[in-house]
């Protein structure tokens, strides 16, 4: 699905990748955890395409495409999504009808019939309850007024509606108190079947106690140092990152 | 300059057998008016807004000559209104239609029946803050408009919409509207002041607006402004409210290429309330210049009022808002907000919120903001597979939602958003 070859990327000129590989086939669940500053988020970004985020050299394909110079709606389209770290407030802007451009814009996309407003109705109150979320949310205005919990269980809405193949979880659990979180790590556990993949980021074991992820992988000053099985997660989690340093 | 003095000769010509006191004050207003001419930019509050245009054009005061054949289809009609319609300054009874318990005369017989109103002292007193040079010349010259009463204890279920249309015209003309709206104690009405131009060639309105609210009355006021790109649109309005009223104006400006608008608001009486909403979305080179003085002169009265701005290109915008709250008045509960969106390096915008508070019993707060597109919201929606056209849309609309939010008729909120969906189109380009 992700194929990743030593990729070196930065932001505004800056090398903050140094040499990453990384493969997710589908159905994987991919944990990459680190400390602050060690290239998480910016590997996640680099993924689905912020401005200024640039590749230097090395390769990104996903499903065989290469995404250097793909717009983010274009990597989108293809099924590529991220809930964000900090969900951005867009004021004015109803969560239902953004929600439903959204869905609309990839049945365009693969030539499908846009969802028409009854039928999007019925779609959407099936997954809120799946993320345990209150109508109300629906007529606001794109995380306006939501708290950090809610602005993260609206991020799993927007997953479970657009369906994307790749998912990438940035620092999901963060901000989350544990009920929050059970619900959030249940919603992405009952989505995942042998065709989606996820990539987890995360700094603590504790999301992952919820996930079961497939695989664990340390990064340290942009690159992967370690990778492993849960067990790898739970000695950082004793241990801390130093050992891992070379 | 010259051609305002040559239209005003041949106006007392042409109107001799005007009332002496009306002739006398046109006079005065005239004097006034040469005595400053057009502001300057070393006035103040006009620093930012250049009248060289006007200064410079050659505006002939319209004539009989510019009544035309009224359009099959008039533009910006809203369903369900009651209409009046003029024409190149011309009204046109035959084409408008009233509701019950409403009157409606021309600026001078307004003028006769209630002296009191135009009497330049009374003006000087009441509103000696809006004065100015278009005032006067207004005053001197006005030709056109219309004085609306609404009666006491009257209930209008329907808004009454006037459109002021320029169109069609041989060479540029100027008109200078008097309109009054005047709403009895306890009655209620929607009024819809709509100017719409639709012609290649320039133009220019100098518009004054009296609104007067009576005791217990509730007025919803919408004010659209889609004039021609090559259009000068100036105007002066005046909110009077009496005792327990409430006032809710939404003011949508897309037109013109230089606008002015001064806005006058006062509490004359305890316990009412006002809401002012204006939306200015700008592109190309148009000059939008808004100037608002809230004058807190009574006890436990409130004021809201919201501003925002979209400019493009080489588009400029003038926020100029103050709230005086007077020595004495008790309860003040006053909040003032700008905000604008900038979308080019070219477009400029210069925001002066102010307040001048000389009583100690008030709550107020103002605040202003200028920026760009959010880039994290911008790739929040793209993240999401929404173009970038579509992206920068949502945002857009978003931005303006809240100011449509005072409009209570369904076929004005429809219209509004329509006029500004094709505008945003229009600068997103």
């Amino acid at each position: 699905m992700l194929e990743i070859k030593n990729l070196h990327a930065g932001v505004k000129g800056k090398a903050i990748l140094n040499g990453l590989n990384l493969k997710v086939n589908p159905g994987e669940l991919h944990a990459i955890m680190g400390r602050n500053g060690s290239g998480k988020s910016t590997l996640a970004n680099i993924i689905t395409g912020r401005d200024d985020y640039d590749i230097i050299s090395g390769k990104i394909e996903f499903n065989g495409i290469d995404l250097n110079e793909m717009a983010p709606e274009d990597r989108a389209l293809e099924g590529i999504f991220m809930s964000f770290q900090y969900p951005v407030v867009i004021p004015g802007v109803n969560n239902t009808y953004f929600l439903r451009a959204a869905l609309n814009a990839q049945l365009k996309h693969f030539g499908k019939k846009e969802i028409n407003a009854a039928d999007f109705m019925r779609l959407i109150r099936e997954k809120l309850k799946l993320v345990n979320m209150d109508e109300k949310y629906l007529s606001r205005a794109v995380n306006d007024g939501f708290s950090g919990g809610e602005k993260k269980r609206n991020e799993i809405l927007q997953m479970l509606t657009l369906e994307p193949k790749l998912s990438i979880l940035d620092e999901t659990d963060s901000g989350l108190d544990i009920d929050a979180l059970k619900i959030v790590a249940k919603g992405v556990n009952d989505f995942r079947d042998s065709t989606r993949s996820f990539i987890a980021i995360t700094h603590y074991q504790r999301l992952l106690e919820y996930m079961e992820p497939d695989f664990i992988h340390i990064l340290i000053d942009g690159k992967i140092v370690k990778s492993g099985d849960i067990s790898l997660a739970q000695e950082v989690e004793k241990k801390g990152y130093s050992w891992l340093e070379s | 300059m010259k051609y305002f003095r040559d239209e005003f000769d041949s106006f007392l010509d042409l109107n001799k057998d005007e009332n002496d006191t009306l002739i006398k004050l046109r006079k005065k207003s005239f004097e006034n008016f040469m005595k400053t001419g057009l502001p300057t930019s070393k006035w103040e509050d006009w620093q930012f807004t250049n009248f060289s245009s006007l200064n410079a054009g050659n505006f002939r005061l319209s004539s009989a000559n510019d009544v035309i054949k009224p359009p099959g289809i008039v533009p910006g009609q809203i369903p369900h209104s009651h209409f009046l319609l003029i024409i190149n300054g011309h009204y046109q009874p035959g084409l408008s239609k009233l509701p019950k318990n409403v009157t409606i005369s021309s600026g001078a017989d307004h003028y006769f029946s209630h002296p009191e109103f135009y009497s330049h002292k009374n003006m000087e007193s009441k509103w000696s803050k809006g004065l100015n040079p278009f005032y006067s010349l207004n005053t001197s010259m006005m030709n056109s408009g219309i004085c609306v009463q609404v009666e006491e204890n009257t209930v209008l279920s329907n808004p009454i919409q006037i459109i002021y249309l320029t169109t069609a015209i041989q060479n540029e003309i100027m008109n200078h509207p008097r309109f009054v709206f005047e709403l009895g104690n306890n009655s209620k009405a929607t009024f819809v002041e709509h100017y719409i131009g639709s012609t290649p060639i320039g133009y220019f309105n100098n518009c004054v607006t009296l609104v007067e609210l009576g005791q217990n009355s509730f007025m919803d006021h919408i004010r659209i402004q889609e004039e021609t790109s090559g259009s000068h649109h100036v105007a002066n309005s005046f909110y009077g409210l009496s005792q327990g009223s409430t006032l809710n104006v939404n003011n949508t400006s897309i037109g013109s290429s230089l606008y002015r608008h001064n806005i006058n608001l006062k509490f004359c009486d305890a316990n009412s309330s006002a809401n002012y909403n204006a939306l200015s979305l700008v592109d190309n080179e148009q000059h939008h210049d808004q100037r608002i003085i809230v004058e807190h002169s009574s006890d436990s009265c409130q004021s809201n009022q919201l501003f925002k701005y979209i400019l493009s290109d080489e588009s400029s915008g003038v926020f100029n808002g103050k709230v005086i709250v007077e020595e004495h008045t008790r309860q003040t509960d006053a909040n003032q907000s700008n905000k604008n969106l900038v979308l080019s390096p070219s477009a400029l915008m210069n925001a002066n919120p102010q307040l001048e508070i000389y009583a100690e019993d008030v709550k107020c707060s103002h605040g202003s903001t200028t920026g760009q597109i959010d880039p994290e919201a911008l790739f929040y929606l793209k993240s999401r597979g929404l173009s970038h056209k579509k992206s920068m849309e949502l945002i857009m609309n978003g931005f303006i939602s809240d100011i449509s939010e005072l409009v209570n008729d369904k076929h004005i909120s429809e219209y509004l958003n329509k006029i500004a969906s094709q505008q945003l189109q229009k600068i997103m380009k």
